[in-house]
């Protein structure tokens, strides 16, 4: 499950953005460097957009920027703005877990998150466990054959790995709790049990 | 006659990990939906909002106007015509009719306006620039009125942005209007006006009437049913399933200067793909590239272009840009095939000894608007039809006005498998008897003519031996108990069985599928394929052949696949890729050995025929000599070793090669549920899957995929349906979160056996073990309650409704 489901958030959720395109939204909670780049009405809360802002975020580790619509969500500003595609579009509601990333070290399925509301954090997608050295989550899932096609794969190693980091000591049926919201279409489950068993073991 | 298969296995037949594991896993691995070209436009595809209608208008000046509009194609086929005149505002064209078809020449005059384009060489041009004869295909946007449509979600037009939300502001900002027309989505109401269209193709009204089928006579059927110590009878019934592969379909396309096409495509045939979209822009298949490194899941629903495809492509040739169209999730469930339905009643009649004297069954089922074939359950009564003295079967086809059926993992048999082994299980209770005695006496015989390796030769004495296999792994015999008499309390338990086949066969096909293997000066080698990767570890099975047959290791082979431009390949259907890859690959693996044994042997002044390989070294038998493999491919000098293999139905059937690869499997399945009889939830506790398989290429896959096919017959028993909503036409469930597909938490154990048979050769493994698993849950479920459940998916709502109609209390 990801920790901010069920959770009020402090921005403007995705629903009341789109709700609201082209009126004076109400984005009090954003708190930004930037000018808004629409006043709808004197007195109403600031409004970005509808045109690009500017969007600042740290992914795996470096800070980069681009512009983006505040209509665009964490995930497509991720994976058509900034190339970072470990985070896989697939239900594009908050279902399957396939666009898992990390935001401040807690998990978020980016596709219900909006862009602008992550704006100056921390974001790790699956990539981040990856590159030179192969962190012990997808070694577990390679050793394992937890993968076939592979595409939702980044999605559950990023829920695992983030929940082995909240509890090092989980129990296998700890782990499996905490991948309640990633589904994989191939039925790789069986393998994945086996990669959780050799995790829990290890100890994360 | 080829080598075949090494006697002593290094590696072949191990667990192997997946050499493109941490790649995919990490998100490196680059998938067609994550390729972003410079200067890519997205697109995105307009569609109808109702089943059936006419397109009374189309307005696309606004749409024209939106921030970011790049372009716009009807999607349509574009034929070629010959210019007559061009003159002022005026082209006048004429068709290039196909005098083996007879086609008769036809004229056009069109006024050309800014909604009317003109291609020439798949590039866009003026009407001042064109000559008499030019080649050239117009497109008059306003042709579009008048369509029909036949189910929500049919294309209509696409259109390119610089962004995707553009695109999207795009597709709004057009002006439609449909005429409605009357449509129909439920199989009941087709039935019951069966000469009502709605629907496109050839039948008078929405149904293809089933032709009766019979083995034996009529009276042997009354007989049967009459004569026998019991007979059941019910209706049972697989509704609608959509693919949903995790990836959507789709692909990026992007033209070069010369006219040269590339796609990164989500495909299952890169050559199909490859072929198709040469086709249709008319340019020769090696000016097209497909690219599938990484797939994210087909299941039989991806072997073509598909129109999103070709409206991609075709954005990209007007537009002078990379364009990528991938469809979102309603568009993947609703527009880009299915699994049809299948409802039959069925009939059967068997004695205390278990013999089955009698079956027969009345069965329809609808692919949507189109797609017949993949609907056709001609098996029936499917793995018992053999053993069966006499059966009558009937499959009626009525065509819905909902998206277009397209083939799916071991198309027919899962529906054919729950049609009859219910009816089976229905029988053996009651006969009051254990199912299991039901299966031994019915299970096809041995053909005592067929070769003794083939499956027609042994499938009697495998199944055999699967379903002692099996019902030991699962502990029939402790936990078996006659229907619904299990223990008491309000869950209840119970254990069934199903049991299947899979044709298959040897190779994809009668064009050779290649392999390219080259061997280079240092030592190091690549093999190259089309062939592309579904996430059957297909990449990796090329670098297992490879690596045996050279002494190397695994990781020593530098694998390409998913290009088009690698030689022929089949596309990845009816579990064929690897019996046709596998043994291209290891003739590929054993001519470049030999090219490299034929060029450096002189150099050494050996006899190539004294040389052979072992683990890291090539060997001097004769002259007692050897060399590290880097120290003698060094010899190679300026020059590299290459093998090509090739491999066909038509190669696998030559004497001597059945011991390469084969089709046709068995396998039985066991499940043990929980069934909660105050909820109706089922849970599956274990499933245990013995499958047949022949060579095992990589046991960690192969163990993997069967693991998988069970998940997904678990899914199919137990979550998936397309609900379509009789008032409006529309899906009400396209989408995953009322679309359900099992999580983590929803999965028993699954104890997964695989029967080697390395003298059959490789033999493909995708499909088979999906086919039974919904048959064995329902019959667990049935032996749980002592009722029949009898459609699928096994809902709390069917299970309670059974319940109240009569079972366990
Ligand atoms: S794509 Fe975000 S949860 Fe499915
Ligand atoms: S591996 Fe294909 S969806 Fe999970």
């Amino acid at each position: 499950m990801n920790d901010s489901q069920g959770e009020p958030r402090g921005g403007i959720s995705r629903r009341g953005f789109l709700a609201g395109t082209g009126a004076a939204t109400a984005v009090a909670g954003v708190t930004s460097e930037l000018a808004p780049a629409t006043a709808a009405q004197p007195g109403a809360a600031p409004a970005h957009g509808p045109g690009p802002v500017l969007l600042q975020l740290t992914v795996n580790g470096q800070k980069v920027n681009t512009n983006v619509e505040p209509r665009v969500t964490l995930l497509d500003a991720l994976r058509n703005y900034l190339d970072v595609t470990g985070c896989k579009r697939v239900c594009d509601r908050g279902t399957c877990g396939a666009c898992t990333v990390t935001v401040n070290g807690r998990t978020v399925y980016s596709c219900t998150m909006l862009a602008l509301e992550a704006r100056g954090m921390d974001i790790r997608t699956a990539e981040n466990l990856g590159g030179a050295k192969l962190d012990a989550v997808p070694a577990a899932f390679v050793d394992n054959d937890a993968q076939q096609c592979g595409f939702c794969t980044p999605g559950f190693v990023v829920s695992l790995r983030a929940a082995l980091d909240k509890n090092p000591n989980a129990t296998p049926e700890q782990v499996e709790a905490a991948l309640a919201g990633n589904i994989c279409r191939c039925g790789t489950y069986e393998q994945m049990r086996h990669a959780i068993v050799q995790l829990c073991k290890k100890g994360g | 006659m080829a080598e075949g298969w090494p006697k002593k296995r290094r590696i072949l037949g191990t667990k192997v990990k997946r050499i493109d594991g941490p790649a995919k896993s990490t998100g490196f691995a680059k998938y067609s939906y994550d390729i972003n070209r410079k200067g890519m436009l997205q697109g995105a595809v307009l569609r109808s909002p109702y089943p059936h209608a006419k397109i009374k208008s189309l307005d696309t000046t606004a749409a024209r106007k939106t921030p970011g509009f790049k372009g716009l194609v009807i999607i349509a086929p574009m034929p070629l015509w010959l210019v007559v005149k061009a003159e002022g505002d005026t082209l006048e064209i004429k068709s290039i009719p196909n005098k083996k078809k007879k086609e008769k020449e036809i004229r056009r005059t069109v006024k050309v306006t800014p909604t009317v384009t003109i291609l020439r060489a798949n590039k866009i041009v003026k009407l001042a620039d064109l000559k008499v004869d030019d080649q050239v295909q117009v497109e008059v946007e306003q042709d579009v009125v008048g369509r029909e449509l036949f189910f929500v979600g049919d294309e209509i037009l696409a259109v390119a942005a610089d962004t995707e939300e553009h695109a999207k502001d795009v597709l709004r900002a057009i002006k439609i209007e449909y005429q409605e027309l009357a449509f129909v989505v439920s199989i009941e109401e087709v039935l019951k006006n069966p000469d009502k269209k709605t629907t496109p193709g050839p039948q008078p009204g929405n149904i293809t009437p089933g032709k009766e089928f019979f083995k034996g006579q009529a009276a042997d059927l009354e007989a049967a049913f009459k004569n026998s110590d019991a007979t059941a009878e019910g209706t049972y019934g697989v509704p609608v399933i959509s693919h949903q592969c995790l990836e959507t379909h789709g692909l990026v396309a992007e033209w070069d200067a010369e006219g040269g096409l590339t796609v990164w495509a989500s495909t299952q045939a890169t050559i199909n793909v490859m072929n198709g979209l040469a086709g249709r822009f008319n340019i020769p298949p090696t000016k097209v590239r497909c690219i599938t490194h990484y797939m994210g899941g087909g299941f039989g629903s991806k072997f073509a272009p598909y129109p999103e495809g070709f409206a991609a492509a075709d954005l990209a040739r007007r537009a002078g840009a990379a364009v990528k169209i991938m469809l979102d999730r309603e568009e993947e469930i609703t527009t880009a095939g299915n699994r049809p339905s299948a409802i039959g009643s069925v009939k059967i009649a068997g004695n205390k000894d278990g013999s089955i004297t009698g079956f027969s069954i009345d069965c329809h089922g609808t692919p949507g608007f189109t797609g017949g074939a993949t609907v056709n359950l001609g098996l029936l009564p499917y793995i018992y039809a053999d053993g069966i003295p006499t059966f009558k079967r009937i499959h009626t086809v009525a065509y819905t006005n909902a998206g277009g059926a397209r083939a799916m993992r071991a198309p027919g048999h899962p529906q054919n498998c729950v049609l009859t082994e219910f009816a089976v299980d229905d029988l053996a209770g009651k006969l009051g008897i254990d199912p299991l005695i039901v299966r031994r006496k019915n299970l096809p015989p041995n053909n005592p003519k067929a070769d003794k390796i083939s499956w027609a030769g042994r499938r009697n004495t495998v199944y055999n031996e699967q379903l002692d296999l099996a019902t030991k792994l699962a502990g029939w015999k402790e936990k078996w108990h006659p229907p619904g008499k299990g223990k008491a309390g309000t869950v209840k338990h119970g254990i069934g069985m199903a049991i299947h086949t899979w044709g298959g066969f040897a190779a994809g096909g009668a064009t050779p599928n290649e392999c390219h293997v080259i061997i280079n000066k240092d030592g190091s080698v690549t093999a190259e394929s089309s062939t592309q990767d579904l996430g059957t570890a297909q990449r990796t099975v090329t670098a297992i052949v490879t690596a045996e047959i050279l002494g190397l290791q695994v990781s020593d082979v530098v694998v390409k696949i998913g290009e088009s431009q690698y030689g022929y390949s089949t596309g990845s259907g009816g579990s064929t890729t690897c019996p046709a890859q596998a043994p291209a690959t290891l003739l590929a693996a054993q001519n470049a050995r030999n090219e490299l044994f034929k060029k450096v042997a002189p150099k050494l002044n050996a006899d190539p025929k004294d040389l052979v390989i072992e683990p890291g070294k090539v060997v001097d038998t004769k002259n007692k000599k050897e060399w590290a493999w880097k120290e003698f491919c060094a010899r190679l000098g300026m020059d590299e070793a290459k093998g090509k293999g090739e491999w066909s139905l038509a190669i696998s059937n030559e004497p001597g090669n059945e011991n390469i690869s084969s089709g046709q499997v068995g396998g039985v399945q066991i499940a043990e549920v929980l069934v909660d009889s105050e909820t109706g939830v089922v849970r599956a506790k274990h499933i245990v899957a013995v499958q047949d398989c022949g060579l095992v290429v990589n046991k960690l896959a192969c163990e993997s995929q069967v693991a998988g096919g069970v998940i997904m017959g678990l899914n199919y028993a137990l979550f998936e349906e397309n609900i379509l909503d009789k008032v409006t036409g529309r899906q009400v469930n396209p989408d995953m979160e009322f679309y359900k597909l099992g999580g983590l938490g929803d999965m028993p154990k699954i104890t997964v056996h695989m029967m080697d048979m390395p003298e059959r050769g490789v033999i493909g493994i995708g499909e088979p073990p999906t086919i039974s698993t919904a048959a064995a849950i329902g019959n667990a479920v049935f032996n749980a309650l002592g009722v029949r459940v009898p459609f699928l998916p096994l809902t709390p709502k069917r299970v309670l409704d059974a319940i109240a109609k009569g079972g366990a209390k």
